[in-house]
This record gives C-alpha cells, structure tokens and sequence, in this order.
C-alpha cells in the first residue's frame, strides 16, 4: 500500500516538492500506526524533507487558513461543529496543474470496531459550483478508513474532510491545494 | 458517448479478518450539467449519482458523489474479510441506468 495518493491506472507524475509540503498538511501530525518498516523508512524521510521545506519556504497564505466562512459552512451542511483532528488525515498535492482530476486519498485513524468506527465522511471544496464533493458511507466490516478518488476543483481552494464518528463527534482535515486549470468548467 | 464500462480490482482469496483493498473504475463522463456546448447550450447533467459495495447482501462501503468527482470515477477502498461469499458493486447514474459488476470472494480461515 502506498503513501501516496494512487491514480489507477497510475500516470508518470515528477513529484514536485511543494507535493511534500502537502503530504503534511494534514489535520496534524498524525501518522499509520500500521506499517512496514520500509514504507515507515520512506515516511519518515519525508516527513524530514517536507518539515524542511515548510520551516523553510511555505510562507503564511491567507487563502488557506481557517476562516469563519468555512465554520459557517460546515454548520450549515451537517449541522455540528467539527474539530481538526490529526486523526483524519486528507492527503491532496499542494500543487496540481490539472483541475478535473486532483487525487485525493482520505485516511481516518479508527479500529472500526462496533463501538468505535467512522460513519460518514464528508468531503467538501468550498470554492466549486457545487461545494459537496462526495459523502462516504462505511461500516466496521469495512476494516479500514482509507478511500482514494480523483475529484474536480474550479480554482486553488482548501478542501476539507468532515468525519463523523459513531459517538456523534465531528473531526475534520484539511488539505490546501493549487490547481492551474478550472476543472469545474 | 462510450458504454459505460465498469471494473474492479480485488483479490479473489483473502485469509478471514484480513483487510483487503478493492480499486474500482468506471467510464463515464460524469457531466455536471454546468458546461456548455459549441452552440452556448447547456450539456445536461448526467451523473453516476451513487456507488455501493454489497458483501455477502450486506452494504459495507458506499458513496455519495456530486459533481465536483472527476469523469471515469475512480474509487478504491477498504473491506474486511468474513465469510466466503460475492462482492457485488453497484453504481447508479441520474435518470436510473444501474451497473453492476459481481466478483466471487474465497476467505480461508
């Protein structure tokens, strides 16, 4: 299983190095418990190289922080309040040149047992036409969180990961990503 | 347009309470209904609106998608092993076309 969010069939992709820097954005610095050692080799490697570069060269943007606007939204579509969690991790290239298909891989770290699993997971673009990108709906018996999709994004947004659990709590990630081309139009 | 062209990549032996992937991918334009032809009028919306994975009868993973998911959806996931049994995956489009594709699925104790 790889690390990387996994196109199929999968295009020869440079990876640029702002992609890194993206690998960590997520909802912290959450990582698989699971793993073997050599892929634990390659994420601690770039986890090293991605926490350069952004101590480095990622400067503050605005554009992507945490704003009101996407609180308000998230209240209005599901009606709860949600709370970054490292738990949920939403991995998406922090630059991608084209827009109408943008790999996402969403990973929640949960046992998925009958008392403690995911339910739902929203995920959301909130500068696209249509903000709900899709509602994942999984059971225990689906072993593991981790679903990878290509989706469309109409101009450089963050995209957000809404994961309702079974105890009713609302953890979210978010992943900002640049595109060069409008995907939605 | 293409036929619809569904196809899934699953193993089709897996040990009991192993976690085992499943990559799914279907053809389809996916059209938003928000994109215009040569002439300026509107392409309608045609969607695959809903994707669900049946285990045995019983759904363990499904979605829902909207217009911001790319044409020819790709969606790979997760499935814990039970009992022998089939896969069955499902997906629906606006206007109620339904495909389907069904794998058989050997589990060993």
């Amino acid at each position: 299983m790889t690390d990387f969010p996994v196109a199929f069939p999968r295009p020869p992709v440079k990876v640029p190095e702002d992609y890194l820097a993206g690998l960590i954005c997520t909802g912290g610095l959450g990582m698989n418990t699971a793993s073997s050692s050599i892929a634990l080799l390659r994420r601690t490697i770039l986890r090293a190289a991605g926490l350069a570069l952004a101590a480095g060269t990622l400067p503050a943007n605005p554009g992507f922080a945490a704003s009101d606007e996407d609180n308000d939204l998230i209240e209005r579509l599901i009606g709860k309040k949600a709370s970054e969690s490292p738990r949920v991790q939403l991995l998406m290239p922090a630059v991608f040149g084209n827009g109408y298909s943008v790999p996402l891989t969403l990973r929640v770290d949960s046992p998925m047992t009958e008392t403690d699993h995911v339910r739902t997971v929203h995920i959301i673009a909130p500068k696209n036409p249509i903000v709900i990108v899709a509602k994942l709906q999984f059971t225990p018996d689906s072993g593991r969180v981790a679903v990878s999709t290509r989706i469309r994004l109409a101009e450089p947004q963050t995209v957000l990961a809404l994961a309702e659990m079974n105890d009713g709590a609302v953890l979210m990630a978010r992943a900002p990503v640049k595109v060069d081309t409008d995907g939605c139009a | 347009m293409g036929s619809v062209q569904p196809r899934v990549q699953a193993p089709g032996a897996v040990a009991r309470d192993e976690v085992f992937q499943v990559r799914t991918l279907i053809s389809h334009p996916m059209e938003t209904g928000l994109r215009r032809d040569s002439a300026g009028n509107p392409i309608p919306r045609n969607l695959i609106n809903k994707f669900t994975c049946r285990y045995n009868g019983v759904v363990v993973f499904s979605a829902d998608l909207h217009e911001s998911v790319s044409a020819n959806p790709f969606i790979s996931f997760y499935v814990r092993a039970k009992d022998s049994g089939h896969l069955v995956y499902i997906w629906e489009e606006d206007g109620g076309a339904v495909f389907t594709l069904e794998n058989p699925l050997t589990v060993t104790a």
